[in-house]
């Protein structure tokens, strides 16, 4: 710890240096402790209200090269509907739980990156890297079993009565098979590219093979049909 | 590409979150390295647990090992902290 009797030397950055980490004898612990607390409620409420400021819809669609999304995504059902409820960019592409928050907001830094550099700053260049860029999205969703779909929509709210017969009969398989909600809503709020289904089954293959080595569940149905009938009642 | 950001945002998360803070403040004290580094992967281990619901299977060892990585360089930098800046 630094000696508060020493006499200042060197430069300034080496004199804050040692200011730092020398005690102070003009204030108690507990006005340390309360500006402290008080600087840290300050600190945490600026952090989080600037983070909050970025998943605004004016801020995701700033830049120009997200003018073909905001395009496609006003004539869905989630920018406009009977009901007035919205969901903005963030409310798809940003998880809620802080952890997860944080690490969209870091992957986020290509998206200025790409900005920059225009990769989709025309509309051929954003068709050719469409499929690319769903197929992200698509894993993404997958792989958290669409956590931001259920930020608003859960199987367990759902009355199947008052929806329509195909819907409640494919939430129902959907319920049954264990699937998610972008198993089947690709597109839902962009337009598709083609040959997404390859593509979104290639994605689903992929992450399937990865998770196997680790579930060490086995999916030999008939072996397990033909072990059980070959038992004696 | 992803792969980089993914790890470098799962870093950024862990560190502005339990591991990191939780982590530095635990660090914060103790004067004893090995005991901080302790609290450190402990607080890593604790939110890898909570974060995944308390559903062991779901837990992917890279987020594991960083959480814990991260929690145990937050408490060093803690103790490093009191070291540096406490007579006590």
């Amino acid at each position: 710890m630094a000696d508060p009797n020493d006499k200042p030397t060197g430069g300034l950055i080496r004199r804050l240096w040692n200011g730092f980490w020398s005690p102070v004898a003009a204030f108690s612990v507990g006005f340390i402790a309360i500006g402290g607390f008080l600087g840290g409620i300050l600190f945490w409420g600026a952090f989080n209200w600037s983070m909050e400021l970025t998943n605004t819809e004016e801020f995701c669609t700033g830049c120009h090269t997200m003018e073909t999304n905001l395009g496609e995504y006003r004539e869905t059902i989630h920018y406009n509907n009977h009901s007035g409820v919205r969901a903005i960019c963030s409310d798809c592409h940003v998880p809620h739980e802080w952890q997860h928050k944080v690490k969209a907001k870091v992957i986020a830094v290509k998206d200025v990156y790409h900005e920059i550099m225009g990769t989709i700053s025309t509309p051929e260049k954003y068709e050719e890297h469409r499929l690319a860029m769903a197929s992200l999205v698509w894993r993404k969703m997958k792989a958290s079993d669409s956590r931001e779909c259920r930020n608003c929509h859960n199987f367990e709210y759902m009355d199947f009565t008052i929806q329509e017969t195909r819907a409640a009969s494919e939430h129902q398989r959907a319920i049954d098979e264990n699937m998610t909600c972008i198993d089947c809503h690709q597109g839902i709020a962009h337009a598709l590219p083609p040959d997404y289904l390859e593509e979104y089954k290639r994605v689903t293959e992929e992450l399937q093979a990865k998770s196997e080595p680790q579930s060490g569940k086995t999916d030999d149905v008939a072996a397990i049909r033909s072990y059980l009938g070959a038992l004696p009642n | 590409m992803l792969g980089i950001l993914d790890l470098l945002g799962t870093i950024g998360g862990n560190i502005l979150s339990l591991p990191g803070i939780l982590g530095l403040a635990l660090g914060m004290m103790t004067r004893n390295w090995i005991l901080a580094a302790i609290l450190g992967a402990l607080v890593g281990v604790f939110e890898t647990v909570v974060f995944a619901g308390f559903h062991l299977g779901e837990i992917r060892s890279l987020d594991f090992a960083i959480a814990v990585l991260v929690g145990v360089l937050a408490s060093s930098l803690g103790c490093a902290i009191r070291h540096r800046g406490a007579t006590v």
